[in-house]
């Protein structure tokens, strides 16, 4: 291997975790080239509707990172680009990417959209799912990154038009195609999936049909984004439908196309269109989900399922569909033939049908892999070097999404991050050496100085000045108070108007700047940087967004909307007046990890951080290393764990960056990120700078099924020492019984336990194995082997497993017998009792909190969840970090997961850690609240409601703490005696700005 | 601490119904600890007269203070110059303060601004509950640290009484049975013997019902 290791990473596919892998590994010490095939990045997020299991808007909690990544100045963001060869080794390779011409400048252009209004070719929209139309020149939707059009030369008849209407001259029709060549470290592969085409399973009718849709066309129909701006009705004659199915399983769980995996997110998106087409409809709406097994396995989900069926009134059938034809007459409603549990043929009609379709790898994907000599599975997917959660058969390539296996959001995220921590690691010793960073010039004092306010507008191409009356607006600004310079641009934010400003600033020594342009959620933190340059402080600038919020909503009246924006301008300016300097908060960082856990989570966690170089303290309670992983004698792969384990092990205690604590647990906790003091049982102080909590799970102990009566009722991992044991009572066994959900999906425990099915499974085909004259019945609700591990399933029926259902309401009873266990469960074909004699009955029991969640939840002052696991920042997009920075978690403690996926959580946790042990010093997210504590009644109010642990009561006043704060205003708000402010957003500003705009000039 | 709440503010209104300026008082105590009567309060409550007052082409004009407390006389004093020319006194504080400022501007017309409900304290942020019936000698240690004067609706000493069922009183199922809570405690804490020590009849001369009381520390007096 060569020396010197590249300090950059290149990461293929933009989606969410090509995003989340570069903004961690950028926030860490390392450049990154972001190559995207499409004309911007996003992937799959922005044309979701909401997401599961909380509802929020995917397009909402999305934008703030596209805004992050596509600013980062340690990002290389290429789009339309692939990547052509990947060579060389580990730490040192070179990548050739085709950059495809995109036929528009991307510095120049500025996303207005006047191009595309003159264009006049339609095109179905791919972002709508061809429900909608674009344009030959398109952007493929409002919140892109880059924020440019792009030509799709197929449909361009080069007619000139767009070039002619483009007045920031952007338009390039003779681009041509480039080959870049870039030397990287490391290459993380989230290229995402493909949908599958269901138009290949004929019986369906899509493609023939109108009324049947795909689940993406719904989430599309769904979005207030989309084609309907979010009415609910069908594409095909625009009217609301009633009735409204959903096809599980399309293109999944079908071996007859070749697509036998399961997808392992269609069960949940099914229910979450259902419950939003609900909220949608104004009229009542029948809701039917028809499905084979409910797969609600991941966190918070079973109960998302269980309220859908409980109280949103969303009907859920058992069946499998096998044919869908239309009715003859106008409606083109359609009927459903499907099979019930008990073998009776059904039929009903529905409005409109929607495919639950499948995950699948694009032919694109399964070439490049090919090309790098990527081992992949029999259906395309990278297949992961098994206990790893991210790593390849090559080394220094990893992967991360839906490109090794059908997967969510948070799973996705958790393993971006965790390829981003494992590219990290990989290269250490040249962090730091490719990135950036910027240099100002220092600030320039303008305390005691009265306001002096230059006032830029912007027309926006004819975005703004097509409507408003620019001029108007700058003469009328000219004249305000404290305003001594006003100017109107044609593109506020394009590099030579950003240029005049910082040369404006200096001529007339202005001391705030206004900017009456468009939306600062996108362009806010460009003019903050302009002015920064040109030596003010970010805080002295404010934005007045008159193209969202006037000349887009009032286009058809421009009188008024010209007087909008003189009004807006006016309160803008009279809040720019009273503005101050904030200044930057910094604190060293202790560049120390705590572990807490010294399971294989934490254990993976500390040796990620330790192979980056920093010193970790890994705190265990046992006297010995290995956690609940010592009980387990093969992976859901046929992994051999004991043989992982004691390696693990070995690396951990022999690392010399790790210093073991056993025997020991954390007793006090003071502190805050990059500066924590924990103080630990055995009375010695650690300090460091981030905190990973990875204490586990534990399996419950079940009180049902005789378990602790009969020798021969175990649980599943008693089960398994005693099959690797060779314990008589297995060795002579004939007739076995796995009872699933046995404590879990219960009231009082009211999820789902996620490894349970498929570990019966691997159980049962174990048995079958060991001999295959045994009998093994699987007793279960649902089996929830999602992903690649429907395959074991499969497997196990056509070996001989039996499989039968019960209800929660029927459960099967175990009695003692004879000799025997007497085991009656009401089969779900034949609808009576059925009596299995049983040598040896194992339970699927939960796996539930430990205790200590609850004593650490206090002392980290961190959240648990009703069910006793810790609740992460958010579940879609922060699956690893608490709201408290610089506190992360991995493993069971944040909920049921298998081996593998903790591994890849506690890599992910590795990797939001070193976000900031990667950094030299931590500054205050700029907005803070400061308490005025001669006025504080140390009440409380603001300790208890902020969501992120910032205040703290100290000598009888509270007292915030400006690195955790990120200014949400929530204290401010609530504080009853008004001691608290939030920086840049004082009372007497907002009274200005009222009296502002009733003011006449 | 105590807890108070605000009145409704067309009841607040009536009461300065004829006045042209007023000026509202809040208290940096227990009233802004409970959420009642801060600065924050007191600057809605104003805004909101003035917005309620102007719909009825009547304006009100409004001066806001907060004093650090209302029940310290030095404290009142600090307004005075904010009391000369207005015409009635709001006090966003609980009894005493606005019997202290009525005191003080023996002119003025003072209201107050909120009813005072009780001694307690937080339960969670927004909910207060009652946990001290100032009887004036105090009987916790008897009771598992659980005050049967207040927290048993009919103030009972050697409970409970037949309406108790399940854990809770029979005023409501929303309120826990004090002697159960004082018996689960008691028994949890291996003292069940001391419930058995009867209490004769309680000296309530002590509480309210020997008239108005005073608190004197000889000791610390000047002069």
């Amino acid at each position: 291997m060569s020396a010197e290791k590249t300090g950059s990473v290149l990461v293929v596919g933009a989606g969410i975790a090509g995003i989340q892998a570069s903004l961690d590994l950028a926030e860490s010490g390392y450049y990154v080239y972001l190559v995207e095939g499409s004309p911007a990045i996003g992937g799959t997020m922005p044309m979701l509707d909401k997401t599961f299991p909380t509802n929020d808007c995917s397009m909402c909690i999305l934008s703030p990172k596209l805004v992050e990544c596509g600013r980062h100045l340690n990002i290389k963001t290429y789009t339309c680009a692939d990547v052509v060869d990947v060579q060389g080794e580990p730490g040192n390779f070179t990548v050739t990417i085709r950059q495809r011409p995109r036929y528009v400048d991307v510095d120049k252009c500025k996303g207005c959209g006047e191009c595309a209004e003159a264009c006049p070719i339609d095109v179905p929209s791919e972002f709508d799912q061809g429900i909608g139309e674009r344009k030959a020149i398109y952007k493929p939707y409002a919140q892109a990154f880059p924020n440019a059009y792009v030509i799709d030369k197929e449909n361009c008849i080069e007619c000139g038009a767009c070039e002619e209407a483009c007045q920031a001259g952007a338009i390039d029709h003779s681009m041509e195609e480039e080959t870049i060549e870039l030397k990287v470290g490391a290459v993380v592969l989230c290229p995402g999936f493909e949908k599958f085409d269901a138009s290949k399973l004929a019986y369906y009718g899509y493609g023939r049909y109108p009324n049947v849709l795909t689940s993406l066309e719904f989430e599309r129909i769904l979005s207030a984004s989309g084609p309907f701006q979010g009415h609910l009705v069908r594409p095909y004659d625009k009217k609301e439908p009633r009735r409204i199915a959903w096809i599980q399983c399309v293109g999944s769980r079908n071996c007859r196309v070749e697509h036998g995996y399961c997808s392992s997110v269609c069960c949940m998106y099914a229910i979450k269109e259902a419950v939003i087409a609900r909220e949608h409809s104004k009229e009542p709406l029948e809701i039917t989900i028809f499905y084979m097994d409910m797969r609600t396995y991941g966190k918070g989900f079973e109960k998302y399922y269980e309220r859908a069926r409980n109280e949103q009134g969303v009907r859920f059938i058992r069946s499998r569909t096998y044919e869908i034809s239309e009715v003859e007459d106008e409606s083109k409603n359609l009927r459903i033939r499907y099979a019930q549990e008990d073998g009776s043929i059904c039929e009903e009609e529905f409005d409109l049908v929607v495919l639950s379709i499948g995950l699948e790898p694009s032919s694109s994907i399964k070439e490049l892999g090919r090309k790098l000599g990527l081992t992949m599975n029999e259906y395309g997917f990278a297949e992961p070097a098994p206990l790893t959660g991210v790593g390849t058969n090559k080394p220094g390539i990893f992967v991360a999404g839906a490109f090794s296996g059908p997967k969510d959001i948070p799973e996705t995220v958790m393993q971006a991050s965790a390829a981003a921590g494992a590219s990290a690691s990989l290269l250490a010793e040249a962090r730091g050496t490719l990135v950036k960073e910027k240099e100002f010039p220092p600030e320039k004092d303008v305390s005691g100085q009265p306001p002096r306010i230059g006032v830029f507008v912007c027309h926006c191409g004819v975005n703004i000045g097509g409507v408003v009356k620019v001029p108007e607006v700058v003469e009328m600004a000219k004249n305000l108070p404290n305003v001594v310079y006003a100017g109107e641009y044609l593109y506020a934010c394009s590099q030579d108007s950003q240029a005049a400003m910082k040369q404006i600033i200096e001529e007339y020594d202005l001391n705030r700047v206004v900017v009456a342009s468009c939306s600062p959620r996108t362009h806010k933190p460009l003019f903050q940087e302009t002015v920064r340059e040109a030596g003010l402080n970010r805080a002295l600038f404010e934005m007045a967004n008159i193209r969202d919020q006037c000349s887009w909503v009032h286009m058809h009246e421009p009188e008024k909307a010209t007087e909008k924006a003189k009004d807006l301008v006016k309160m803008v300016v009279a809040k720019a007046a009273l503005l101050e300097p904030i200044p930057q908060v910094s604190a060293g960082v202790t560049k120390v990890a705590l572990v807490i856990g010294g399971g294989v989570s934490g254990m993976t966690s500390a040796l990620s951080l330790a192979d980056l170089g920093y010193r970790v303290h890994l705190v265990e309670k046992e006297q010995q290393l290995g956690g609940v992983a010592r009980r387990i004698k093969q992976g859901l792969k046929g992994e051999d764990i004991p043989s992982f384990l004691s390696d693990l092990i070995a690396r951990v205690t022999t690392h010399p960056n790790i210093q073991v604590h056993v025997g020991t647990e954390v007793q006090a906790v003071a502190g805050y990120v990059g500066n924590f003091v924990t103080t630990l049982t055995d009375g010695q102080e650690v300090q460091h700078g981030v905190a990973i909590i990875a204490i586990g799970g534990e399996e419950y102990k079940p009180t049902e099924y005789l378990y602790g009566e009969s020798d021969r009722v175990f649980t599943q991992l008693e089960l398994e020492e005693a099959l690797a044991g060779g314990d008589p009572r297995i060795e002579n066994a004939r007739t076995f019984v796995l009872i699933q959900c046995v404590g879990s999906r219960e009231p009082q425990r009211p999820y789902c336990s996620r490894v349970c099915c498929a570990k019966s499974v691997k159980l049962a085909l174990k048995l079958k194995e060991k001999n295959p004259a045994v009998n093994v019945f699987v007793l279960y609700r649902d089996i929830r082997t999602y992903g690649f591990l429907e395959d074991y399933y499969l497997e196990a029926r056509r070996k001989g497993v039996v499989f039968i259902r019960y209800d929660s309401a029927n459960k099967p009873l175990v009695e003692k017998g004879d000799s025997a266990l007497k085991v009656t469960v009401t089969d779900h074909v034949l609808g009576v009792p059925v009596v299995i004699d049983a040598d040896v009955i194992g339970l699927a029991s939960a796996i539930v909190a430990p205790e200590s969640n609850r004593q650490l939840s206090q002392l980290f002052k961190v959240p648990l969840n009703e069910d006793g696991f810790f609740l992460e920042a958010h579940m879609k997009l922060r699956p690893v970090d608490f709201t408290s920075e610089g506190i992360f978690m991995a493993g069971l403690a944040h909920g049921p997961k298998n081996l593998e996926e903790n591994i890849a959580q506690a890599k992910a946790a590795a990797g939001r850690a070193s976000t900031i042990l990667g950094k030299d010093q931590l500054e205050s997210h700029g907005v803070v609240a400061v308490v005025q504590q001669d006025k504080c009644a140390a009440c409380l109010t603001c300790v208890r409601l902020c969501p992120y642990n910032a205040p703290k009561i100290r000598n009888y006043a509270a007292e915030i703490e400006p690195l955790l704060c990120q200014g949400c205003g929530t204290c401010a708000g609530e504080c009853p005696n008004k001691a608290i402010t939030l920086q840049g957003y004082k009372d007497r500003m907002q009274m200005a700005m009222s009296r502002a705009l009733f003011r006449e000039v | 601490m105590i807890i108070a709440q605000q009145k409704p503010i067309k009841d607040i209104a009536e009461m300065i119904a004829d006045c042209k300026k007023v000026l509202l008082v809040g208290c940096a105590g227990c009233v802004t600890v409970c959420l009642a009567g801060g600065e924050k309060e007191t600057e809605i409550l104003a805004a909101a007269l003035r917005i309620m007052r102007r719909l009825q082409d009547n304006p009100l004009e409004t001066v806001t203070y907060v004093a650090t407390r209302q029940c310290d006389p030095e404290y009142i004093a600090t307004m005075d110059n904010l009391v000369k020319d207005v015409d009635a006194i709001i006090s966003l504080a609980c009894g005493v303060g606005v019997q202290y400022i009525a005191e003080r501007y023996h002119d003025k017309w003072v209201v107050p601004a909120l009813d005072t409900k009780f001694i307690g304290g937080s339960k969670v942020h927004g909910v207060w509950e009652e946990k001290c019936g100032l009887c004036g000698d105090c009987v916790l240690h008897r009771t598992g640290g659980i005050c049967p004067i207040i927290r048993c609706s009919k103030s009972i000493l050697n409970g409970p009484c037949g309406g108790s069922q399940y854990g809770k009183c029979e005023i409501s199922k929303d309120v826990d049975c004090a002697w159960q809570l004082i018996y689960d405690r008691m028994k949890a804490l291996g003292r069940l013997d001391k419930l058995m020590e009867i209490q004769p009849p309680k000296d309530w001369s002590k509480s309210r019902d020997g008239g108005p009381r005073k608190a004197i520390r000889e000791d610390v007096m000047i002069g």
